[in-house]
């Protein structure tokens, strides 16, 4: 594929589930720094979507372009590899190890990276700090609040600095103020970082914080007018 | 709501299924072992508690000819390459004799009985090295009853009583011994195997409840659900033990059928040094329903147990109690028990009373306790030790479950502590005596030893005709180094021979006369003064006490300062004889020509080496160390068992975190490592810190025990087999730990991200 300027493409991706189909035809571009809002109603399929775009699924057919290459061919130590230094994740709920204390959490993808103990936990402090964690940094996942938990796990997302941050209605399990809270601070983090967004959700609010929307139904894409903020 | 419960125990999807089928493995593995361990106490109970017919007493014999009810009877033990052969010669003096188990009546003279395992031996060894012992024709074999095993070499000889009742040592019986065998060392032995079973049984124990409530933080999610939809409480603690009771009877019908399979292979160990009858290796049939009703029932208490620590409401389950992080005074017992261990032993260098003994018992007891308290401490240091000086994410994960909660991961070691600081005690107590029990450079391992006097017919030994003839007889054998000790008539009224040696108890005196020239072969006994053609010398122990640490200790019997005997040694009476021969079978001839003279002189004692000596010692030590590393080697691998099945519930309950940390690009080998460091790291630790205890322990205990007692006793490293057992159970563990990683592959794919 050439350099078209779009740092994920997802081309006709069909996925099933024994015999349930999840995607049928879905297809999508993604420009580098894009905030982009993947929506639409429960089963619809935007979440198989987010995962074939991620290499966490190989679709039945399709392809999957990131960065000139096609990520539906790589094999799967190359997709983990790419998930560990490009990509980051936020999930609704429980993706924090509850042994740990905020600042493990966070410093663990870059322990996982082989950086050096030190260097990895001052960056997760000083990501714990941007994300209003300031003081939390010895608490475990049981000891922090909802909101907490999901900035701690934004603050992971970040701190490799990854080139796309998928997130999987990061917003889903928070009372409406942690959720603001939450997506001001990922949308923040990602337009200070560069990095590309894409956000999972089935509500407007939440997708009114992206630059462009997609709907998914029946497995199928479509483009959807911007949804305004609401005052 | 049996029936919903069992309906959820099969029907709640693949986990729920999955987890039913480890359930029931870990518990039929457990339970297997549980009937390893009961069939071999019970094969040790019924071969101990069989009728001991060889313990049978009789009275001086009296005129002849005796009571029709009664017979003669000498019993005495030969040997033959190292084997013990129990000899029972008997003649009946009328025809309501009584008979021992086994055989159908008393031997007839010139017949015998042979055990099957001594039949086969008399077929297949040369005559002049083991079959001119027995006088007669084999008439039959021992049976079962009189045995204590398969290997048993066992011989019953009948005569005519004229010509038993001239032997020394004869005695006349109407009565045979139908009680068990009540030597201290059986009984020793006895409470060894208890305390070893009860070693095994705890950690197996703590295995199936394990097992029992494998992911219980997932099923009380469930029944969180339950709850919610309107179960009561007690509905629920009904169906989580629908759940691990079905679970736990499943798998105890499966470890006995596993138990079957591996039954005649267990039969096949000699745990004790000997086999038992395959028969007995069995537990008995309340043993089989103790285990099958029992597991299920602790199972289920195990399963209601975990619920009552967590409460379970309609929206979600709460632990009732945070496991609070173990203290440091949980350690004391283990700081207190250890010096006082060592001051006590010390001590009894200078105090041998028995109030020092018991205060080191109250150290060590206190020590072993200690180590088990404290062991979910030191565990939680050892978590903390791992984070300092590590630096991976595997290690920081594993490093924060240890110390996150230390008290699970040392559960399923702890067992193992206790069985592996026993097993380094024994591991270095019974080779330490082991080696004490050989004479310096083994130079009298090959040496026979017999003593011709102390009986009726020669109180002092041959008389000087017949002495020569046999001390010309052994030196016409290639190879043989011959020793007389002669013993003077003059001195015969003072002399006491004892009959009986009491090992331990003041020895008493023998006068006895060597020539030097034939001293002079045997250098480890000492050297004659200068001059000196012959010497005076107390023989004592030599000839008599069945303990090599006496022997030792009174070595070189010649010094110069032995008096001189200038005499003509050959006038004198031959009082014993040492004799070495290298080769094996010329050994067996000298001892056969030594039997017939030892019956001459009159002394039925059996002419042995002084390799024998210590190995009849020896063997009844490695007895103990067997069925010690026998417990260490199970307990370890039930530990690696339960480590897995704690590993397998870990993993279960922290598949969502898991699966996104795969999702994010962990690879499944740094999770692996994650399991491996949380399981290997505690057994490992906990392994080696019980074992350096056990072996510093043990050698402080030898060390002082030895300088206040004057016998030699080096403290000797463990040998090869403990090496073995320890790297083999720990093997075994680590590959059973190995095993349940494509689990964690399975469960944590990030295609199951998918939760709901």
């Amino acid at each position: 594929m050439k350099d078209n300027g779009y740092i994920l493409e997802a081309r006709e991706l069909t996925k099933s589930f024994g015999l349930t189909p999840a995607l049928r035809g879905a297809s999508l571009e993604i420009r580098q720094g894009e905030i982009l809002a993947i929506m639409g109603p429960s089963g619809s399929g935007k979440s198989t979507l987010l995962h074939c775009l991620a290499g966490i699924f190989k679709p039945d057919s399709g392809e999957v372009w990131y960065d000139g290459q096609r990520l539906d061919q790589l094999d799967e130590t190359k997709r983990t590899e790419l998930r560990r230094t490009a990509f980051g994740f936020v999930f609704q709920f429980g993706q924090l190890v509850p042994e740990l204390s905020a600042a493990d959490n966070v410093a663990l993808p870059l322990l996982l990276n082989r950086v050096g103990r030190k260097e990895a936990y001052e960056k997760a402090v000083s990501w714990l700090k941007r994300l209003g964690l300031d003081g939390l940094e010895a608490r475990r996942t049981g000891e922090l609040s909802g909101g907490e938990a999901q900035r701690v796990a934004l603050a992971r997302a970040l701190v490799t600095h990854p080139r796309v941050l998928f997130a999987d209605e990061p917003t889903g399990s928070l009372d409406s103020l942690s959720g603001e809270k939450v997506m001001d601070l990922l949308v923040d983090g990602a337009r200070e970082e560069g990095t590309t967004v894409v956000l999972v959700t089935h509500d407007p609010r939440v997708a009114a914080y992206a630059d462009r929307e997609v709907m998914v139904r029946d497995g199928k894409t479509s483009t959807q007018p911007k949804t305004e903020v609401a005052q | 709501m049996v029936r919903l419960g069992w309906y959820l125990a099969l029907r709640s999807g693949r986990e729920a299924l999955t987890r039913f089928i480890l359930t029931t493995l870990a518990v039929a593995i457990g339970v297997a072992m549980l009937l390893v361990v009961l069939s071999d106490f019970h094969a040790f109970q019924t071969t101990v508690s069989r009728p001991w017919w060889e313990g049978t007493q009789g009275t001086p014999v009296s005129q002849m000819p005796g009571p029709s009810n009664a017979e003669l009877w000498n019993y005495s033990e030969d040997f033959f390459k190292g084997q013990t052969i129990e000899r029972l010669d008997v003649a009946a003096l009328g025809p309501d004799a009584p008979v021992m188990p086994g055989i159908p009546q008393l031997p007839g003279p010139g017949q015998y009985y042979a055990s099957p395992a001594l039949a086969a031996l008399l077929s297949t060894v040369p005559s002049d090295e083991l079959g001119a012992r027995f006088p007669g024709s084999q008439v039959g074999i021992i049976g079962n009853q009189a045995l204590s095993g398969p290997d048993e070499l066992a011989i019953i000889i009948g005569y005519t009583p004229q010509q038993l009742a001239a032997l020394p040592g004869t005695v006349q019986v109407d009565t045979i011994n139908t009680s068990p065998e009540s030597y201290g060392t059986t009984n020793i032995y006895r409470f060894a195997f208890a305390i070893g079973a009860i070693v095994i049984l705890f950690p197996i124990l703590i295995l199936i409840g394990t097992a029992s409530r494998l992911a219980a933080t997932r099923r009380e999610e469930r029944y969180a659900a339950l709850r919610l939809v309107g179960a009561t409480p007690g509905q629920v603690n009904i169906i989580a033990s629908v759940d691990t009771v079905a679970s736990a009877l499943l798998g105890a019908m499966l470890g006995i059928g596993i138990f079957a399979l591996v039954q005649p292979a267990v039969a096949d160990v000699a745990i004790t040094g000997a086999r038992f009858f395959p028969k007995d290796v069995t537990p008995t049939l309340w043993g089989y329903i103790a285990v099958f009703i029992g597991v299920p029932v602790a199972a289920a208490g195990a399963s209601v147990l975990s619920l009552q620590r967590v409460r379970i409401s309609p929206l979600g389950v709460s632990r009732k109690v945070t496991p609070p992080a173990p203290k440091m005074s949980s350690i004391i017992p283990l700081l207190i028990g250890i010096p006082l261990f060592i001051v006590a032993i010390l001590f009894t260098k200078s105090n041998n009373s028995g109030f020092v003994a018991l205060v080191a018992l109250l150290g060590f007891v206190l020590a072993m306790i200690g180590l088990i308290v404290g062991g979910p401490w030191l565990t939680m240091q050892l978590g903390r030790l791992l984070v300092r000086f590590t630096g991976g994410a595997s290690s920081l994960l594993a490093a924060r479950r240890l110390t996150d909660n230390p008290q699970a991961a040392f559960r399923a070691i702890s067992g193992l502590v206790l069985a592996v600081l026993l097993g380094t005690g024994a591991a270095v107590f019974v080779p330490s005596l082991v080696s004490a029990q050989q004479t310096p450079n083994n130079a009298l391992s090959n040496v026979l030893r017999d003593q011709f006097a102390g009986g009726p017919s020669a109180a002092v030994g041959l008389n000087p005709q017949t002495g020569a003839q046999l001390i010309n007889q052994l030196q016409a054998y290639p190879g043989v180094t011959v020793l007389p000790i002669y013993h003077n008539p003059a001195e015969a009224p003072t002399q006491q021979v004892p009959q009986q040696v009491i090992p331990g108890g003041p020895p008493a005196s023998l006068t006895s006369v060597v020539s030097c020239e034939s001293l002079a072969q045997f250098p480890v006994l000492g050297q004659c003064p200068p001059g000196a053609q012959a010497v005076i010398v107390d023989t004592m122990i030599l000839l008599t006490i069945d303990d090599p640490l006496w022997i030792n200790k009174e070595l070189p019997i010649v010094t110069q300062d032995s008096p001189s005997y200038s005499g003509n040694v050959s006038d004198l009476y031959l009082g014993g004889v040492l004799v070495r021969a290298d080769n094996p079978d010329t050994l067996e001839k000298v001892r056969t020509l030594l039997t017939t003279y030892g019956a001459l002189s009159g002394s039925h004692l059996a002419p042995e080496t002084f390799g024998e000596i210590g190995q009849i010692r020896a063997t009844a030590y490695l007895e103990a160390e067997r069925i010690a590393f026998f417990v260490v080697a199970l307990t370890l691998v039930v530990a690696g068992c339960s480590l897995a099945v704690t590993v397998v519930g870990s993993l279960v309950e922290r598949k969502r975190p898991f699966t996104l940390l795969r999702l994010s690009g962990t690879p499944t080998s740094a999770l692996n490592k994650v399991v491996l460091l949380e399981s290997v790291l505690p057994l490992v630790a906990a392994a080696l810190v019980a074992a350096g205890m056990g072996y510093a322990l043990t050698a402080v205990a030898i060390k002082a025990l030895s300088a206040s007692s004057g016998f030699s006793v080096p403290v000797a490293a463990p040998g090869l087999a403990y090496y073995l057992t320890m790297v083999g159970g720990l093997a075994i563990s680590l590959i059973v730990i190995i095993l349940t990683l494509p689990l964690l592959g399975s469960t944590t794919k990030p295609e199951n991200a998918r939760f709901e």
